[in-house]
């Protein structure tokens, strides 16, 4: 706290710091975001997504040494793979089910891809090198920062961006934005919704295999990360509004900013900023901060 | 009537077998978490659980009597781990309780032992509490505690003669109180240091550049910490483009010098990294470590073993050494003969305290350096500090 009042050296490394953590989170939370969007199922499975993600950049680069770039590729292949195996083979038969089915569905999918990485990969704490270039800090004038933890706070915005761009500014995410008012008139008018919705489902999971291979030199392999990163990426999707671009993008810089000062002013209570302001929004705006209110039925 | 001859030999098998079953058995109730994401270390503790168990039995078994273990998962948690102690004594009718990883989860499984009566040696839990404020009759410990961890960081920190200490926890029971212990340590052994900053971090915690940061804005020159296991992975890759580990000298409890996570993280295992271990695959001080190192080896199916396997091994040694002494598996008779009981292990000889009911369980300290021709780091030189306070 002192330090933070005392160096404003300090005060803006802890700025750096809330952006990358941001950042890195936005890049993960944005495929979950996107899915409950188009497809309207929470998937609780994005979690082990984001682990495969890891657990692939751990097998490309540090165990085949095929290269960190190869290794970011081949998640986004992996998870691309998996989610077109996921959506085709599982949740088209269930998306005018009750949401309750889904959710229980994706649960099963976390606890079988849960099993299945100890199976790959085990059950140790695997650690994956940073890539070339990047394992140092660079010079801001005023202080070093690590190289890679800029990147990824470089990384980010260029990926809400495109996002934004896909989404906002082409025919395919006109349609896109379409299906999520009214699946039913769109396919009447001709157009193919179950392809919408499959690419749809693999950007945002090849975003969480992305997210996952960009975390793996800070964030250790291991069982069990899903379940971490799957709670942060939910604060930050229910702050910013479930389906909201935005909302993601300002709820994981929000996050990233509490998180990251609370562990500096208040140390012992470092999660409970980022729930507080959690339940505020729940109470306040339950649609979060970009959001719209549900409307009833489908 | 040839097929008869054939007949008869199998019956007389099948009553052989039978009757062998029929056979009284010390059974052995064991508490680790076998599958899940504490498997990583349940697995190795149950090989050296079995090697302990398959020893014993070689050399006669327990009173005449062939060992038989009865493994449970206790998930991590307590609550299961409590289930499954309850489940053993009850329905297994186990003689004796063994295991426990994690503080939370042994002290659960020490307070079913007390309920039920029944001897239960922790192997791997170090909170300080189970053999002080919530010691009873039936507990015994002989993993190290956190007292004999903080007083070694003490003793190191004076060697280096450094006094600004930086300290970062975790915070649940074990950080709690290996900081407790630190603070101790360093008051008896390092008076003219100094704690600058005290930090902490959550449990499962995967971003530590706050701490990072505050570490290098405080002006120390030598951290104490117990981030253990993928904790420690995650802040040494976020730690190092800060260039923190050429700035402090970074002392952990915690068993991060263990092979485990010195063979995981290979090359990007960081500089100025003082850590414990309970054992090394490659130091053979103590009389017949080779011998046991070799052994486990083949059961684990590589040459480099992991660390856990000693700690439950010993805890079977220790049962069949007091069941020995006793003559009887009687918890009381069991307990009474554990009191002030001497055993050899491979990293040692061990003794439980009657009063406290800890074993003497030291541990090897030293600088993680790097060695010509393997890729990852080793201890060197290796410091054996005994387990003494007073």
């Amino acid at each position: 706290m002192d330090m933070l009042l005392s160096s404003p050296t300090f005060a803006f490394i802890q700025v750096l710091n809330s952006i990358s953590l941001g950042m890195n989170l936005f890049i993960i939370a944005a495929g979950l975001s996107l899915i409950f969007g188009v497809l309207r199922v929470i998937n609780f499975a994005h979690g082990v997504f984001y682990m495969f993600g890891a657990y692939i950049m751990y097998t490309v680069a540090q165990d085949l040494e095929l290269g960190f770039v190869t290794g970011v590729i081949a998640a986004a292949a992996g998870l691309a793979v998996i989610a077109i195996v996921v959506e085709r083979g599982l949740f088209q038969w269930l998306y005018d089910k009750e949401h309750l089915m889904q959710l229980l569905l994706t649960f099963a999918i976390v606890l079988i891809m849960g099993d299945l990485a100890k199976i790959i990969w085990g059950t140790d704490q695997l650690s994956v090198s940073y890539p070339d270039g990047l394992s140092g800090a660079v010079d801001l004038g005023v202080t070093f920062y690590p190289a890679y933890r800029m990147m990824l706070a470089v990384i980010g915005p260029v990926i809400f961006i495109g996002l934004f761009l896909l989404i906002e500014r082409t025919r395919w995410g006109r349609l896109t934005r379409a299906a999520t008012q009214d699946m039913e008139m769109l396919a009447a008018l001709g157009v193919n919704v179950p392809v919408i919705y499959v690419t749809i489902f693999l950007i945002g999971s090849a975003l969480a295999g992305v997210g996952g291979a960009l975390a793996a030199p800070i964030n250790s392999p291991t069982p069990g990360m899903d379940a971490t990163i799957i709670v942060e990426c939910f604060v930050i999707v229910i702050i910013g509004g479930l389906g909201s671009l935005w909302g993601t993008f300002v709820g994981a810089l929000i996050y990233g900013f509490v998180f990251n000062f609370g562990s500096v002013i208040v140390p012992n209570w470092q999660d409970v900023f980022a729930f507080l302001l959690l339940m505020v929004v729940l109470l306040i705006r339950p649609w979060g901060l970009f959001g719209k209110p549900e409307r009833e039925g489908h | 009537m040839r097929p008869t001859l054939r007949t008869t030999v199998a019956a007389a098998a099948l009553v052989a077998a039978s009757a062998s079953l029929a056979q009284a058995e010390i059974k052995i109730g064991v508490l680790y978490p076998i599958a899940g994401n504490g498997a990583v270390y349940g697995t190795p503790a149950m090989h050296g659980h079995n090697m302990g168990v398959d020893e014993v039995n070689a050399a006669g078994g327990i009173l005449g009597q062939k060992v038989v273990s009865f493994a449970r998962d206790t998930k991590l948690k307590p609550a299961a781990a409590a289930a499954a102690a309850k489940e053993l004594i009850t329905k297994e009718g186990v003689d004796v309780l063994i295991g426990g990883l994690s503080s939370a989860v042994g002290l659960a499984i020490s307070e079913v032992a007390r309920q039920e009566g029944i001897v239960y040696i922790a192997t791997i839990p170090k909170t300080i509490q189970m053999t002080t404020t919530k010691l009873h009759k039936h507990v015994f410990r002989t993993s190290s505690h956190t007292d004999f961890e903080g007083d070694a960081i003490g003793q190191i920190v004076n060697k280096l003669g450094k006094n600004k200490v930086c300290d970062i926890q975790l915070d649940y029971a074990y950080g709690h109180d290996l900081a407790a212990g630190i603070e101790k340590g360093l008051a008896k052994h390092a008076p003219n240091a100094k704690k600058v900053i005290d930090l902490r971090s959550k449990l499962g915690a995967t971003d530590y550049n706050a701490q990072i940061t505050q570490i290098l804005g405080s002006g120390c020159d030598v951290v104490t910490s117990v981030l253990w296991g993928s904790h420690f992975v995650n802040f040494a890759q976020q730690a190092k483009p800060f260039g923190l580990f050429d700035k402090v000298t970074y002392i952990s409890g915690g068993e991060i010098a263990s092979h485990e996570i010195a063979g995981k993280m290979g090359k990007d295992y960081p500089d100025n990294v003082i850590s414990n271990t309970y054992e090394l695959w490659y130091d053979h001080s103590f009389p017949g470590h080779e011998k046991f190192q070799a052994d486990l080896a083949k059961r684990s199916g590589k040459k480099e073993t992991a660390m856990w396997p000693v700690l439950s091994y010993t805890g079977v040694k220790f049962i069949a050494a007091a069941a020995a002494k006793s003559g009887s598996m009687d918890a009381d008779k069991l307990a009474a003969a554990l009191e002030g009981l001497t055993i050899d292990t491979p990293v040692g000889e061990r003794t439980i305290d009657p009063k406290t009911h800890q074993a003497n369980t030291g541990q090897f300290w030293g600088p993680m350096v790097k060695k010509d021709g393997v890729d990852y780091r080793v201890m060197n030189p290796v410091t054996f500090y005994p387990a003494t306070l007073d």
